[in-house]
Parts: C-alpha cells; structure tokens; sequence
C-alpha cells in the first residue's frame, strides 16, 4: 500500500515519544568525562626538572619555560606558560614528560571572556585542585569519581 | 515557459553546504543550469605545515583533514610513515587499528545519512544517527581522552592500550547496532516520500564516476566494485571476511544505500577482530627520533569518504619535505557541477549531500 512506508516511520516515531528520554540537561546534569580526558593542562612544578621535552614535542610551540639554577647546580622552574590559543590538546607534550609531572585536567568549560585568560600560567597558578586525568600515566592512578 | 537566469550564491554561510563550502548557482526559476563550485574557505595549507613538523607532530594534523574521521586520517598517515621507514607494528595493535577504523567508519557514515537525509527535509532522521554515533564517540573518548580529534594513532603502534571497560562496551554496543540500523530503514529506507525524493536523482553514470576518479561509497553506488581495503589490502585486512557493496544505478538512494550496508560490514569486521585480538604491546620498536631514510612513499588507506592517499617525500631529515594528501571529499565533489544540471534547488542540497564531503578536507 502506498503509504505504509510512512506510517511504518512514524509508528517508530511515536513509540521513541514514549521511550526514555535521553537528552541531557546541561549544565543542571553534569555529563560523565572520561579518565583520559584531554582537558586543560596542570603542573606540578615542584617535581618538573625543566627538561624541556615538552617544549620540543609541541607541534605549535605552546609551551615556554624558564628555569635557574640553584647552588647545587640543580634546575628549578620560574616560569612555565602555556599559550592555550594556539593548543591543538594534542597530548604530545603530556606523553613526553618523563616526570609525569604534566597532566590533563578533566576540565571541559575552558572558554573565557578575556583574550588574555587563555593563557595559562602553570607556574604562578598550578591548578593542582582540578580534578587530574590519566591519561598517558604508566601506572594507572586511583580512579575519581 | 523560459524566466530569466539568476545567479545564486549557496553558501559559504549555509548549513546544507556542511561546512564553508561556495556554490554559484545559476538558476533558471527553480531549476539549476549549472554551478560552479567555489572552495578554500577553509584552507590552512595543512601540507605546507607538515614541512615544518616533524613526522609525529604531524599525527594532530590529520585530525583536522576530515575531522568525521579523525581515527582513520590517522590510520593512513602513520601506515604511510610505517611503509616509508619499513617499521613493524605489533598484532595487538594491528587489530586494534581495524577495530577503532572501522568504529570510525560507522560513525562517519552515521552523519553522512543523518544529514543527507536531513537536507531532504526529514530533521527527525537526523537525530536518530547521532544518539547512535554518540555511543562510538564514548568508546573514542574512554580509550584517547577526546571526542573528535583523536590523535590516537602512533608511528608503530598506538598512544594507549584500550582501558579494561573498553570490550565489554564494544559488545554491548555491536548488539545495539543492530537494532539500530533496522530501526532506521524501517524510519527512512521504506519511507515513499523519501524514494520519490532520492530514486533517479543526481545519476553518477559508472563511466563519469570513473573518469573523475570517485572513491568509496560514492564510486561504489555507480556500479564500480573499487574498495581499497580489498584492491590493495593494508594492515591486516587481508585477514577479514567482509562483502563490499556495489549498486548499479548510481543515484542518490544507491549512496545512501551503500553507506547503510557498509555500516553492516563494519560491524561483521568488528566482530571478527575482537574474536582474534590478540595480548600484547601496543606499540613496537621505533627509534626515539623519526628518520626516515631519503626517498618518497604512497599508501593509501579506505576512507569513511573514500580512497585517502598521503605522499611523502623524505630527505633524511626528521621534517618530510613535501607532503602531499589525496583527500578524497576533494575529489568526490568535482563531479558536482555535472551532476546537478537540470534538478531543482531542493535537489542540489540532496546531492551535495549524497556525495557527503567535509569541508575540512576538501580544502586541507
Ligand atoms: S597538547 Fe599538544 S599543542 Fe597543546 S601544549 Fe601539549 S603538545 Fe602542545
Ligand atoms: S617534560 Fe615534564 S619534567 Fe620536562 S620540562 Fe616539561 S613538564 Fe618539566
């Protein structure tokens, strides 16, 4: 019967409109992020030995890093800027960190009002509260919720 | 009765033309008389930039080519590096690498008959193909930590292991799957309005399809059995058992059909490679610096959208110095302007989304 093709979509229609709903209603529900997450990047200055491998794989050239050094000839950071406008959150720099004192947030609302608000300054401003992701950790950290 | 011809910009501003794609239409009434299609809106000029990154800092470009298949832009490319440097890639990997394109393949196929069928006029039906692809993308997203460049892929291997989670998901959703593409023929293959939209519309004949050298789903409805994972199997594709779908007419209904099969297949491929996948490292022996020795390399690797090509001129160094990309979204749309002679407005939409390009790759 010519018709019956139509009628066969919307019966399928109509029996979706009384299914469970599966839209989901950000930002009051807040949607899963994955463990791997590639989100905003986090430092751990204190553990970074200014190796500059992250500077290297960084196919934009994001990332800049100044260090000193101390009595003990040892390294230590002064500044670590990550110019985020021009991220690609590609993980390479993540991946070669040999410290693993780099790290993916599991932030996902990165948008800002200002031009200069992009830019992070991991050193001034470690965000070591947001939640960290694990992605490219050898050991597989305890999981958060 | 004869109107006078006007000239109609489509696009680049227009959500049929699926990105920033330029249509000069000339219309007379409401019929087209030809077209001319103009691109580079979105050009970046992502082979000069290759020129300038070493091999692997490449890897996050081929994302950005056809960014509905970010998996398998970089499946083609690392193969590419793989065959240049004569590199081994671990099985496990191997197996993984037809798993995730052939995830990759589904999902990339879902949005092309999402808004294929959507330009048509039916938004119901593209709603249906998303909640679908949306379940690929949580697979992508548990095992690479990103929902549509996936940067996953690596000269001999693979960034990540798939985390435990993964499989049992996978299952869960090749069984879905198939509820899924019998829901959707049963809401869009049978429906009359949308025969009577798509039958006979926008004939590729086989001869035009092979002058112009269409690939994939396109070449494939107009009669030509060229697939590239049989016609010069890569990887390990030899070792699947998988139909290619070839139809005869070459009309907008045969894309859409071929598409709807191939996502079939892919689930069979699905299935296979999880049956034989193998434990194991994921990343083989490279050396910590990229070298490839002087001397240029063409691989070429099927596509969601068709044949995707990358050559490679080395020099020695750790930077390619030329890089080309057969991008085959590029390829398909020139058939474009032939085509659309003699069909209406509403018809132009549904065979520029027949042939189903991303802008991202039309322009590099
Ligand atoms: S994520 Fe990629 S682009 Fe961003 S800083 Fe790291 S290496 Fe550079
Ligand atoms: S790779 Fe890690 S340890 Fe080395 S400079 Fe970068 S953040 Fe510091």
């Amino acid at each position: 019967m010519y018709g019956s093709g139509v009628v066969k979509g919307l019966a399928l229609t109509l029996k979706k409109f009384f299914s469970k709903k599966i839209t989901e209603q950000y930002p009051e529900e807040r949607p899963f992020i994955d463990h791997r997450w590639r989100g905003s990047l986090q430092l751990d200055k204190d553990a970074c030995i200014c190796c500059n491998m992250c500077v290297n794989a960084c196919p934009n050239g994001v990332i800049t890093l100044e260090s000193g050094k101390d009595e003990n000839n040892k390294r230590f950071l002064t500044r670590y800027e990550v110019n985020f406008e021009r991220c690609l959150v590609c993980g390479l720099c993540v991946e070669a960190c040999p410290k693993q004192c780099l790290k993916f947030t599991r932030e996902y609302e990165l948008a800002t009002y200002f031009r200069d608000d992009v830019k992070l300054g991991l050193y001034h401003n470690p965000k070591l509260s947001a939640p960290s992701s694990t992605y490219a950790q050898k050991t597989e950290q305890k999981k958060e919720g | 009765m004869r109107t006078q011809e006007i000239t109609v910009n489509l696009g680049p501003q227009h959500p049929s033309t699926h990105g920033v794609f330029r249509l000069v239409i000339h219309l007379d009434g409401e019929v087209a008389t030809g077209g001319t299609s103009v691109l580079g809106y979105l050009h970046r000029g992502l082979e000069k930039l290759a020129e300038s990154r070493t091999y692997p800092q490449f890897i996050p470009y081929t994302d950005r080519l056809d960014y509905l298949a970010s998996m398998s832009n970089n499946l083609a490319y690392v193969q590419t590096v793989e065959k240049l440097m004569g590199i081994e890639v671990p099985e496990r990997a191997e197996y993984l690498r037809v798993i995730f394109a052939e995830l990759q393949r589904i999902a990339s196929h879902m949005v092309g008959v999402g808004t294929f069928v959507m330009d048509l006029g039916a938004v119901t039906a593209v709603f249906y193909p998303f909640i679908h692809r949306e379940k690929i993308l949580d697979l992508f997203s548990m095992t690479c930590g990103g929902r549509l460049t996936y940067n996953y892929m690596r000269i001999g291997g693979l960034s990540h292991d798939i985390p435990e989670e993964f499989l049992p998901k996978l299952q869960e959703f090749l069984d879905y799957m198939r509820t899924a593409l019998e829901e959707y023929h049963q809401l869009v293959t049978g429906n009359e309005i949308f025969l009577a939209r798509t039958k006979g519309v926008g004939v590729i004949t086989k001869e035009m399809a092979m002058s112009y050298g269409l690939s994939g789903p396109n070449v494939r409805a107009s009669g030509v059995c060229y697939d590239v994972r049989k016609a010069h199997p890569y990887g390990i594709y030899d070792r699947f058992n998988f139909n290619v779908p070839v139809f005869e007419s070459g009309d907008t209904f045969d894309r859409y059909m071929v598409r709807m099969i191939e996502m079939e297949e892919s689930v069979k491929i699905i299935r296979q490679a999880i049956k034989d996948l193998p434990e194991g490292p994921v990343l083989g022996k490279v050396p910590k610096l990229i070298k490839p020795p002087a001397g240029e390399v063409y691989h070429s690797i099927e596509n969601p959208k068709g044949e995707l090509g990358f050559y490679i001129v080395s020099d020695g160094s750790p930077k390619p110095y030329r890089l080309h990309i057969r991008r085959p979204s590029f390829v398909n749309l020139g058939v474009l302007e032939e085509i659309i002679k003699g069909w209406k407005v509403a018809d132009v939409i549904a065979i520029l989304a027949s042939l189903d390009i991303v802008l991202g790759e039309v322009d590099g």
